[in-house]
């Protein structure tokens, strides 16, 4: 019974010329989806590898490791060109000292705006806009659509029960529409193959997460329809009340959550603790000069090398006192943050979209972790370029602006620097367990959100007036 | 065609000259049919499903053009001049659909107006409505609730309103109770008397025969027998009908 | 006749009942995205006054002319509230400063990334996603609907020219759609009054243009809507393509547009043009200090031979004289540096400008586009705002500089920078300019913002408009002439 009653669902979504041309939209702008983000990829991958490129040749003709201008860059990865999540709105470049506190800067966004006017095509824009409208467009009436065509009171003239029935139709109505997205979802894979990304197999773990957890949301959607369709007496109504929620779960409740954090918890002004780092950075400097004209070489002969420890170490001091400082500032700051992200996020969460797209970027490293994630790699970084530097000159180079060994007293001019021996940067994503962990709880309110709507639906066609 | 036509005016009101329609898809569903319909008549017309009723009807509105032939209105050829034959009819269909968010006033009002009766009163309305029999606690309803009877006493009341000399109606009693249908052939009946002509499709041959003026036969889009009522008189039109309608008989117009 | 069918036409759809739940939803997003709007407005103008502010206080701190730098900052614009545009995504400030190059840093989305996380809802962005939606939801079977529910036959029996028919749905549908998003719309422009945002004469002619637009934009959809339905025989099917039209409008075509123009034009980066101007002015600087050493060593020679005292002496005497004469060539070379970087800027805004020329033409075909740049053009919040920004500020930095030179050369300190000499003999000697005093910042220049008149506001939005015009047009067009041929049982 259960599987006729399927059957007939699938026959029907299937057979019908509304999905000949949803289908193939749907397709198509999933294909659309993976080619881009392949596209992208190659592009933004381009890109940085000619800076890094450049990068390295702007050190070419140096000769003395404190005087380069050395940056790292935030590497394309294969998957945020799928969803890209926030990281195109973080600053990507940092200009690499062996001390200082490190600034990323210039985001995709910032440097070429016209690709924030319209944003990209992304997985997450796939599953959030067109593939829960999707759901929607054929699930509005699963039943009172039959109500209102008159085929409902003939199929209960059989002996049918009612909880049969509404599995029936739920469980086709997933089936008939996931299944035949699967294929243009295989093809966008190959897609990626083809088109030589390289994705590793972790990164092909994620993707097939993200793609799970995508398809929960549309059965989200399902499920929320058939419930509407089974509480509104005809399907004109539900259509409308569906479209209406679709555009508060996709549009209202994440930004107004945000915007309500953003006015419940107060986060101080970035340029606030700018200004504190650099008042107390030019009273250390300050001090540190004042402290210059104490250095007394001991030794007449070898007062270059004598002067170079010292600053060092007057450096180093300094840069532990300035560091903590920082760090207390920037704690403070992170901190508030967070207090502030949980409340928008908890809050969007209300929304199943909002969900979605949380853990979707979460499993592709675009999430709000990314910044804290490209903060700290770029640290560990930072000590081992400091170390490096400080094992080719005994100084480490920072404080900001440019740095001129000039001698006046010597005449040949020392060897270049060999750049192939600077440390490389390799930015790792975190890792599929790491964001494993931070998805799971959206992945399980959208199995609370499916379990929700079906019971809600399940109990409401039982008594639902059939006539 | 031996009819006998009570003269009064020097032309008929409604009247299908040669009138044959090809669909797109190349049925013939008129063929060649002709017939006039003068003031103070009722014409009807048999016929089975299918048999070019209704595509009669559409060409007289003009909802479709003839292949070759004509129908017109008051002696205006409705495809020549669709508006200005249009002033002159009203109409009634099989299954009247009116606006469904629209109350049964609401429909009246806008469709009377459409047809250039603008100063009537509610009153006037529900006179009317009261008149074809639609229950007066009805008469502020949205049509989205009405049965199919109270859409087709609506759409009656609304050619009644509309007061036109010429009134085409497809199979208007469909849907009605008996006492509605009953009631809607003394309608027809005073409608007649106020000098009105009626081209009516419909499968009941007996009020046919009671009420109407001349009777037409349709099958497969050829008119194969009109006769008057006077002719009708000792008939068995039941019997004729089947006989028609079997094709083995054909009465050429 | 018009007249009844454009008030039946008004009726049958305030009587719906899906009129009063749109009408709530749209009322109900107006207002927000205004009321959001007018809060967000104001935590950026504080935020910008108590930036303006820490940028005043870090500037008093600054020991010597040439070490001053300043904050140049973009001021919020309360056209913000109707189209946020690129606002947040472009950075607040930039540094100016003799020996940087100046750029727009610090964007609001990447100080705070939670707020780009959902980005952001505005007023244009309602009116392109919602106010589209609910016109197709108003006109997907305005003429097909009355086919299949039999009114149409009833329409036609009387003395009606389909001309008539056809334009009645029309306007009808127009006034029935526009007439009650307008009230929201004028509520939320009391909220402006009401919450005394700053508009001048210039913002309200701005504001009721936006809002025009916004109708055009209506305009086009309820067309469209209506010609589909007039070219298709079932609502059901032409509200599937009247979504998938919808769709394609508003989200593929604006998208795939500025992606398309990409896979053709390639920009270097910002990081890849820094190395390179990194490359240039470190190699020029090189160059300069190789030719300073010879200049030192030939000073150091003009020594030789004196005594300990006399060195002193003369360095004292001659000192003031070098510092002049080295900071005479430094500036040169750094004003070298300057050009050959504004040079490479120019190449890659003009390689930017053809990339967007091209995204935006492509992107055109869709009239939400059209309606997306108008609204970001009347808003101030277009993709020029950063040039425009980051052109003044290279001009305020042209004029900073030249303020703060002069004030160098006034105050006789040395330039900016300190020299560490160590000498076998002396030791380390440190000098580091001759004034310690705080400086006098009364004179010093300050930043105004890029002016931007209304006409340079209007008139990028002239194309725009008329490529809606053009598609309403079109599409009513259409639908006037295929309701011409339209199977009317
Ligand atoms: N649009 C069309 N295209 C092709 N054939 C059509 C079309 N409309 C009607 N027909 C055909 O024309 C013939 C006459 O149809 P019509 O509707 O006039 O019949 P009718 O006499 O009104 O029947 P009924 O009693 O069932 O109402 C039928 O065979 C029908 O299939
Ligand atoms: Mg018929």
């Amino acid at each position: 019974m259960l599987s006729l009653l399927i059957k007939k669902e699938l026959k029907e979504i299937i057979g019908s010329s509304k999905f000949v041309y949803s289908f193939a939209v749907s397709a198509l702008l999933i294909l659309i989806t993976f080619y881009v983000g392949a596209k992208n990829y190659q592009i933004n991958k381009s890109q940085y590898d000619a800076a890094v490129a450049e990068n390295i040749r702007s050190m070419s003709g140096v000769t003395d490791w404190r005087m380069i201008n050395h940056k790292i860059f935030l590497p394309p990865l294969p998957l945020a060109s799928l969803v890209s999540g926030i990281s195109n709105d973080v600053g990507r470049n940092i200009g690499m000292q062996g001390r200082g506190e490190l600034i990323a800067k210039d985001s995709k966004y910032n440097e070429e705006p016209i690709f924030a006017v319209f944003r990209f095509l992304d997985l997450n824009f796939l599953f959030q806009i067109i593939l829960s409208l999707f759901a929607i467009l054929f699930c509005y009436n699963a039943v009172n659509g039959e109500k209102e065509r008159g085929t409902l009171r003939l199929v209960f003239s059989n002996a049918i029960p009612r909880d049969t029935f509404i599995l029936g139709k739920v469980l086709g109505s997933t089936i008939a529409l996931i299944l035949p997205l699967l294929v243009p979802m295989l093809i966008g894979f190959l897609l990626l193959l083809v088109l030589g990304v390289p994705m590793s197999f972790e990164d092909w773990m994620k993707l097939f997460l993200i793609i799970v957890t995508g398809f929960l949301l549309f059965s989200v959607f399902i499920n929320l329809s058939v419930f509407v369709s089974i509480i509104t007496k005809n399907s004109a109504t539900s259509f409308l009340l569906l479209l209406v929620t679709w555009i508060f779960f996709v549009l209202v409740i994440p930004k107004t959550s945000v915007l309500i954090a953003g006015r419940a918890v107060n986060v101080p002004l970035i340029d606030e603790l700018n200004t504190k780092k650099n008042q107390f950075s030019m009273q250390l400097n300050r001090e540190h000069f004042n402290s210059l004209s104490g250095f007394k070489p001991a030794n007449k002969d070898n007062f270059m090398q004598e002067f170079q420890q010292f600053m060092e170490k007057n450096n180093q001091a300094r840069e532990e006192k300035t560091k903590s400082f920082n760090e207390k500032l920037n704690r403070e700051r992170i901190n508030r943050q967070e207090v502030q992200h949980a409340v928008a996020l908890n809050l969007a969460r209300i929304s199943p979209s909002a969900s979605f797209s949380l853990a979707a970027s979460s499993f592709a490293g675009t999430s709000l972790n990314l910044v804290s994630n490209y903060r700290e790699q770029a640290d560990n970084y930072q000590k081992q370029f400091a170390k490096f530097q400080q094992e080719k000159t005994g100084m480490t180079s920072g404080g900001g602006g440019m740095m001129f060994v000039i001698r006046t007293d010597g005449d040949k001019k020392p060897p270049e620097i060999n750049p192939a021996e600077l440390p490389k940067f390799e930015f790792k994503p975190a890792s599929f367990s790491a964001s494993l962990g931070s998805g799971l709880i959206d992945i399980g309110l959208l199995f609370v959100f499916n379990i929700i709507f079906f019971a809600a639906a399940y109990l409401r066609f039982l008594k639902f007036d059939l006539r | 065609m031996n009819t006998i036509l009570n003269e009064k005016k020097e032309f008929p009101m409604l009247e299908a000259v040669n009138l044959t329609k090809k669909y797109e898809d190349g049925l013939l569903a008129l063929d060649d049919v002709n017939f006039k319909v003068h003031q103070g008549e009722i014409y009807a017309m048999l016929g089975g499903n299918g048999a070019g009723k209704t595509t009669t009807i559409n060409i007289f509105l003009n909802l479709i053009e003839p292949t070759s032939g004509e129908t017109k209105i008051n002696g205006i050829v409705t495809h020549q001049q669709p508006l200005e034959a249009k002033k002159h009819v009203s109409f009634v269909s099989e299954n009247v659909m009116l606006y469904p968010e629209f109350t049964a006033l609401q429909n009246l009002d806008f469709f009377t107006r459409l047809g250039g009766k603008t100063n009537l009163t509610k009153d006037d309305y529900r006179q009317v409505l009261l008149r074809v029999g639609l229950q007066e606690d009805a008469h502020s309803k949205k049509l989205k609730g009405f049965s199919k009877g109270m859409r087709q006493k609506c759409g009656i009341a609304i050619a009644i309103l509309k007061n036109s000399p010429t009134i085409l109606l497809d199979e208007p009693t469909s849907g009605l109770d008996p006492k509605a249908g009953l009631e809607f052939m003394t309608l027809l009946d005073e409608l007649r008397d106020e000098g009105k002509s009626i081209l009516m499709s419909t499968h009941d041959i007996f009020r046919a025969k009671e009420i109407a003026n001349t009777i037409g036969i349709m099958n497969n889009g050829k008119l194969v027998m009109q006769r008057s009522k006077a002719e009708l008189e000792n008939a068995d039109l039941e019997k004729l009908y089947v006989e028609y309608m079997a094709g083995y008989m054909e009465e050429v117009a | 006749m018009f007249r009844l069918l454009v008030e039946k036409e008004l009726k049958n759809i305030i009587q719906s009942p899906k009129f009063l739940a749109t009408f709530l939803t749209c009322s109900f997003l107006i207002l927000l995205s205004i009321g959001i709007g007018i809060n967000e407005y104001f935590n950026m103008m504080e935020q910008y006054n108590t930036a303006k502010n820490l940028a005043k206080t870090e500037m008093a701190q600054a020991r010597s002319w040439m070490a001053l730098s300043a904050k140049a900052f973009r001021e919020p614009d309360p056209m913000q509230i109707f189209s946020a545009g690129v606002n947040y995504d472009i950075g607040r400030y930039s540094i100016v400063h003799e020996r940087q190059d100046s750029k727009l840093q610090n964007s609001v989305y990447s100080d705070d990334p939670i707020f780009a996380v959902f980005r952001y809802m505005d007023f244009t962005f309602i009116v392109t996603v919602v106010f589209s939606l609910f016109a197709i939801l108003f006109t997907y079977n305005t003429v097909n609907g009355e086919r299949e529910n039999g009114t149409m036959r009833l329409v036609f029996s009387n003395a009606i020219p389909r001309s008539t028919f056809i334009s009645a749905k029309f306007v009808g549908s127009w006034l029935g759609l526009v007439i009650p998003l307008l009230v929201p719309i004028l509520v939320g422009l009391l909220l402006l009054v009401v919450f005394k945002v700053p508009l001048s004469a210039a913002h309200w002619i701005k504001i009721i243009m936006l809002i025009s637009t916004s109708v055009l934009y209506l305009t086009f959809f309820i067309a469209f809507g209506i010609l589909i339905s007039a070219v298709t025989k079932y609502s059901s099917v032409s509200f599937m393509i009247l979504l998938v039209s919808w769709i394609t409008l508003v989200f593929i075509i604006p998208r795939i547009g500025v992606m398309t123009a990409s896979q053709f034009i390639s920009v270097p980066t910002v990081a890849e043009l820094e190395s390179q101007k990194d490359s240039f002015s470190k190699a020029r600087w090189e160059k300069h200090y190789g030719e300073i050493e010879k200049v030192w060593r030939a000073r150091n020679a003009e020594m030789n031979g004196m005594s300990e005292a006399d060195r002193q002496s003369y360095r004292e005497e001659n000192e003031y004289k070098w510092f002049e004469e080295d900071d005479k060539v430094r500036n040169e070379v750094q004003k070298e540096i300057t050009e050959y970087s504004s040079k490479l800027s120019d190449d890659v805004r003009n390689r930017k400008a053809t990339l967007e020329n091209l995204a935006l033409n492509i992107s055109r075909i869709s009239p939400a586009s059209s309606f997306q740049l108008a609204a970001m053009n009347l808003s101030t919040s277009d993709i020029n705002l950063k040039n425009r920004y980051e052109k003044e500020i290279q001009n305020f930095r042209q004029t900073f500089s030249t303020f703060t030179q002069k004030k160098q050369k006034e105050s006789g300190g040395q330039a900016g920078m300190f020299r560490i000499s160590i000498d076998s003999q002396s030791g380390v000697k440190i000098s580091s300019g001759r004034d310690e005093s705080s400086l006098n910042l009364r004179e010093v220049p300050k930043f105004t913002q890029p002016s931007h008149t209304i006409s340079q506001a209007v008139v990028p939005t002239i194309i725009d408009i008329g490529l809606m015009m053009f598609f309403t047009l079109f599409s009513f067009g259409g639908a006037f002439f295929s309701f011409n041929k339209y199977d009317l049982r």
